[in-house]
Parts: structure tokens; sequence; C-alpha cells
């Protein structure tokens, strides 16, 4: 055990400074976008004078530099804009802070992220388990009717556009059949069947979408896999099928199945665009092309960050959890 | 020799390939009594590892098994799947070539061993794992209740392969396939493990049947050979029978191919030329004939008839399948 804590205090540290030279990045290049937030905020007539004052205020009359240092700070210890009565204050951890919205970014980010989270995790946990499951089964039926049928589905899986077949399920579900809501996002902490109902059409569109690559990955893993020579170990000590299939061969699958789970759900939780577009949810997707719409800088770069920020948390979590997999990983 | 505990009669395996039907195994018999070792010897691609795969019921969806496999007189071969998985492992187990690779790599070698226990005997989790603790110290792994915790990437090969045969004999079977066990070891490593299959062998009163490339281990272990050719005996006898008698050429071919400490350098290592057959290339008269040194006193029969097993001098049931009446040494 120790091994593992060692293992994952590495990769915590590993994951700090590429956070760091990320947000450098990220930062750099969206204010060199000519794109200046203190002339949005000054307003129509701007005189020169107030131009200078919002920028003043906004803090972009300082270096580059400095005003990427005020930004991480503003991580750290939180911000305050100007002084006095308009005084305008951002908690840690502030990622920025809206002008134009008059909210700062870590804010609007906290109000969002329930729904894209919703839908991302509902949606994952149901593709993970058809991906795998529909995998194993097309593996164990090489080249018979269920294979050749998993593998069709995978084909059209990956091959729709998520718009598409969202558009199609509202379609049907929602206006001709009247099944299910056809937008519209209920919290969970006021009706959880409510919330559900809700979600259920974008889960399962997005399951259906993304479950295709995870058949594709497991049929072929599995196929691997049963042609081990541990596979026939087990088999000459006596194990059943079941246990031959689930207690050895899924682990070995699972490693590069994960993999591909955590990064396509780190990217998810950063918005489903196209989705919370086709089902009306102002998710964190929304939130960013608004943003991108109202040349709002500071919600772009936060937005931003915080997707890459994600992606980086489950790149740090698939390592851990390949630590604890795959004994060769931790107990190097 | 004492009532055998695992016989194979007319033992056949034929695939089908998309190449067509591909008789890997066609028609051996051996037999091997409790306490006594059976070598099975001959080139690669000569049908050992099926013929062991085929008794352990084994072999894929695409193998056509027929014969007889008596495990104290019960027919294997046709047994529902579920009555053969209480065989294996239990009454039959097995010691693979490459312990790095039969080994799970995600499970401590203690979980291998005690679920190979689990499999047989309706015990906690906890007693298994006492039980294989006590295998693993038996099979000379140092500090055994530490090392259980290991995984196979933290052994040695040699260590390994001892994993490999704790888990193995863990049921206490009657009978142990080992197939090649040492080939991938370091020579001093070969030994150590051949002397503790031995000895395990000696304490339990296994039959063992011994797949091996290594005449030199068979000669000191083994106490009848089989040798096989092309999916079919070419020979077969008692050790002595076959180092002192072998009557069939490649038989010889083998021995002169065996490297020998006490044969000056020049004569080492005349290893038969050509190679072996394909599986069913060779239809009529002996699969061995295009390489065989002694066809020639024989004649047209060599390629018009197959030889079958004819009984040899020697000790007991020394038989070989060769038209060449007499010994080839003494022609
Ligand atoms: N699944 C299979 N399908 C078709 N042919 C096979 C299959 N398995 C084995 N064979 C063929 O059967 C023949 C015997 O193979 P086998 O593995 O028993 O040889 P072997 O004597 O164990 O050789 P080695 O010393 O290399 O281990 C080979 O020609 C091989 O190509
Ligand atoms: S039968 Fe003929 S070809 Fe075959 S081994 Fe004997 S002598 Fe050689
Ligand atoms: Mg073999």
């Amino acid at each position: 055990m120790p091994d593992l804590v060692w293992f994952i205090v590495r990769r915590l540290f590993a994951a700090l400074i590429v956070m760091l030279a990320l947000s450098l990045a990220v930062y750099l290049v969206f204010y060199a976008i000519p794109a200046d937030p203190a002339h949005l905020a000054c307003g129509k007539p701007c005189t020169p004078d107030r131009l200078e004052q919002a920028r003043h205020f906004m803090q972009l009359d300082q270096s580059t530099l400095q005003q990427y240092l005020n930004f991480l700070k503003g991580i750290v210890a939180g911000r305050t804009f100007g002084d006095g009565a308009a005084a305008v204050h951002c908690n840690a951890p502030c990622f920025g802070y809206s002008f134009p919205l008059a909210r700062p970014v870590t804010t609007l980010i906290m109000d969002r992220l329930p729904i894209t989270a919703s839908i991302a995790l509902g949606a994952a946990v149901l593709w993970l388990l058809l991906g795998v499951s529909l995998g194993v089964i097309a593996a164990l039926n090489r080249g018979r009717i269920l294979d050749r049928l998993a593998v069709g589905v995978a084909l059209l899986g990956v091959s729709t556009p998520s718009f598409l077949l969202g558009l199609l399920a509202i379609l049907v579900f929602g206006f001709w059949l009247n099944m299910v809501p056809v937008n519209g996002y209920v919290p969970l902490t006021e009706s959880p069947v409510d919330w559900a109902w809700h979600l259920i059409t974008p889960w399962i569109v997005l399951a259906i979408l993304q479950a295709a690559s995870y058949i594709r990955l497991t049929r072929s893993q599995m196929l691997e896999e049963l042609n081990l020579d541990y596979i026939t170990t087990a088999r000459a000590k006596g194990a059943g099928e079941l246990r031959v299939v689930v207690t050895h061969g899924l682990r070995g699958v699972l490693v590069p199945v994960i993999t591909l789970f955590g990064l396509d759900l780190g990217g998810l939780l950063g918005g489903a665009i196209l989705t919370e577009k086709v089902f009306s949810m102002q998710g964190l997707g929304d939130l960013l092309i608004s943003a991108v719409g109202q040349l709002d800088v500071a919600v772009v770069v936060g937005v931003t960050l915080f997707s890459a920020f994600l992606i980086i948390l489950a790149n740090l979590v698939v390592d851990v959890v390949h630590g604890v997999l795959d004994p060769r990983v931790s107990h190097g | 020799m004492a009532e055998p505990v695992l016989e194979v009669h007319d033992l056949h395996v034929t695939f089908s390939t998309e190449g067509g039907l591909v008789p890997a195994v066609d028609g051996i018999d051996f037999a091997v009594a409790p306490g006594e070792t059976l070598a099975i010897v001959g080139e690669s691609g000569s049908g050992k590892s099926v013929s062991s795969a085929a008794v352990m019921g084994l072999l894929p969806s695409n193998a056509d098994v027929t014969g007889e496999v008596l495990l104290d007189g019960r027919e294997l071969i046709g047994l529902p799947n579920d009555e053969l998985r209480k065989i294996r492992g239990n009454d039959i187990a097995m010691v693979f070539q490459d312990a790095l690779s039969a080994l799970n790599p995600y499970y401590s070698v203690g979980w291998q061993v005690a679920e190979a226990y689990r499999l047989h005997h309706d015990v906690s989790k906890k007693k298994a794992h006492q039980r294989a603790i006590e295998m693993l110290d038996k099979v000379g792994i140092p500090d055994a209740a530490r090392r259980a915790d290991g995984y196979p990437h933290e052994f040695s090969g040699g260590m390994r392969q001892r994993v490999v045969i704790a888990m193995a004999l863990v049921n206490d079977p009657r009978v142990l396939i080992a197939d090649e066990p040492t080939t991938a070891l370091d020579v001093t490593v070969q030994a150590q493990i051949m002397q503790l299959l031995e000895d395990v062998q000696a304490e339990f009163g296994t039959a063992m049947v011994l797949i091996s490339h290594d005449l030199g281990v068979v000669a000191e272990v083994a106490d009848d050979v089989l040798v096989m050719y092309a999916g079919r005996a070419a020979e077969r006898g008692t050790v002595r029978d076959l180092f002192y008698r072998a009557a069939h050429p490649y038989s010889l071919g083998l021995l002169g191919a065996m490297p020998r400490v006490d044969v000056p350098p020049k004569l080492r290592l005349t290893t038969i030329p050509g190679s072996p057959p394909t599986p069913g290339s060779i239809t009529t008269g002996c699969a061995f004939q295009p390489r065989c040194a002694y066809t020639d006193r024989v004649g047209e029969r060599c390629i018009t008839e197959r030889p079958e097993l004819t009984p040899r001098p020697g000790e007991g049931d020394h038989e070989a399948a060769c038209h060449l009446g007499r010994r080839p040494s003494d022609v």
C-alpha cells in the first residue's frame, strides 16, 4: 500500500505542474485576443477618460505577467477590484470576474456545473455498463449473430452525429409519443424523480453514442485477453467459464477501458456543448458558448481552464485507478 | 508397471482450420502409473502440447478429439464441461512452460494458489490462503507468508515456476502434466525445478507426464518415454529401452542431437537434417522417410506402407514404428 500512496503523491505533483503551465498558456492565448473587455464595459459613448478608468478598475492597465499573477493569486486568496463603495469582491477561489454578467466566474461555473455533471455522470454510468457488457458479449460470441449485432450497433453509434440522434429522440419520444419532457432541468435536490425524468433522453442519446467506442474497445481487448496463457491456466485450474471471463479476463480489459472512460468523462464534464444545446439545458457548454458570443474573456478563460482542470483531474484519477487495477504499475 | 492412473488410447486430434483439416495428433497411446513419470519427447510441432491439452479437455472448439482418455478407468472424452471442470486442477493439474505468462499479473501469487484450492474445496478464503502459504513454503519459496502477497512480476523466473508448481499441486492431483516446465529457465534453476518436481512427486505419489525437449532431463527423471513424430508415436518403451536400445531412426537422431558433456565437441549436436512435415502432409508411408538415413536399407515400403508400432527387444513393452526389423545400429 505505501507504494500506492507514494505513486499517488508523485502523480498529484505532476498534475499540479501541468495545471500551472496550462493556465499560463490559456491566459496568454485569450488575452492576446484583440477584444478589449474594458472597451465593452465602458459602454457608448466611451470617452478616453472613462476607458482608462475602466481599465484601471479591471486591472487591465497592468502588465500581462502581473495580470496573470493577479489571476493566480485570486485563485488562492480571492481578489478585489476597485475600492471603497464601488469595490467588487471575488472570493477565493476566484477564477476571474465577469463584468458583463457582474458575477465571479467561479459562481457562474458552480451554478452551471450541476446541470452538466448530471448529464455527464448519468450518461457515463449508462454507456460504461452498456459498452462493456455488449463488448464482452460480442467477444464471447465472436463471429456469431450477437457479435455482428453488437459490432453493427457500435458502427452506427460512432457514425451518427450527436445532435442528429438527440433531435430524433426529442422528436419521437418527446413530441410524437409524448413520453418524456423535451427540455428543461429540475435540480436533484428538488425532485430526484423529475431530475432523472428530464435527463433520461440526453442520457440515453449520449450513452448510445459513447457506448460505441466502448463496445469496440472491450470486444477487441477481450478477444486478445482470452488468448493469453493465464486464461488457459485459469481453465486448467478448474475455473468455470464465467469465472474465467469475469475474474481473469475482465481485469485486463478494464485497464484500457478505464483510461478511455476517464478522458471521455473529463471532457464531457467540461461542457456537453451540443447535447446542452439540443436539450436546451444551461450547463457549462452553454455558458461557454454565450461567453464567446459576448466576448466575455474572463468567463471564456475561466471555463476553459476549468475544463482543462477536469481533464487533468480525470487523467490523475485514471492513473490512480491504473495503479490499483494493475500491480505492475504501482508495484514497479 | 503398476495399475495406471491415466491411460490414453488411440487419441486423435484434428483441427478444422481455414486451410483444411489438420491432424495434429494421429493415434497415440500412453499410460502412466502413480509415482511414475512418462516423458513425451519430439521436435517442435509433433503434437505433444496438443495431446496434453486433449487430456485436460482444454482444446479450442475447432478441435475434434476421438479415442479414449481414462482417468482411473473413467472416460473423460465427451464429458460435459461441468464434469471436466471438477477434474481439471483437482485430479489432473498442469505446469506450463512460461510461468510469467501462465500467472495472472493482476492477482497476488497467494491469491492465485488459494483460488486453485477454493475451486475444489468449500473453504473460507482465509483457510485457502493458509493452505496457499503452506504450499508456497513446500515448493521452496522463502518467507512464504509474506511473499504470498507479492505479484508475479516481483518474482524471479525460478520462483515463479515454483508458484505455478504450488498452484498445480495444491489439490494433491493424481496426475501432473508438465509441459516443458524448465525451458524458460537458466540451467542451474532448471536443475532445481526438476529436483523439486521429483521430490513432490515422490512425496505425493503423483503420476507425471513430462513433456520435454531435453533428453538429459528425460534420462534422469523418466521411467517411460514416448517419442512422437508428426502426431504419431515413433517409439515407446522404458527410459533404458530408448537410451540403450533405440529402435527408431528418429529416436537415434534425437539422441545424436542431445548435447552431451562426455562426447568430444566435434561429435556433439548432430541435429537431424531437414525439418518435420506439417501435420497431414504425408499420408502414405513413413512420415520420417524424407529425413531418414536408413530408408535405403528398407526401400519401397517406407514410401508405400505406413509403419505401425511393433514389439522390439527390451524391457516390457518396447515398441517402434519402423520397417527396419533390426536395430539401426546393428544394420
Ligand atoms: N488451434 C490449432 N489450430 C490448428 N492447428 C493447431 C492448433 N494448435 C496446434 N496446432 C497444430 O498442431 C501441431 C502440434 O502442435 P503442438 O503444440 O502439440 O506441438 P508441440 O509438440 O507441443 O511443439 P513444441 O515443442 O513447439 O511445443 C502443430 O503443427 C500446430 O500447428
Ligand atoms: S520406416 Fe523407413 S523411413 Fe521410416 S523410419 Fe523406418 S527406415 Fe526410416
Ligand atoms: Mg508444446
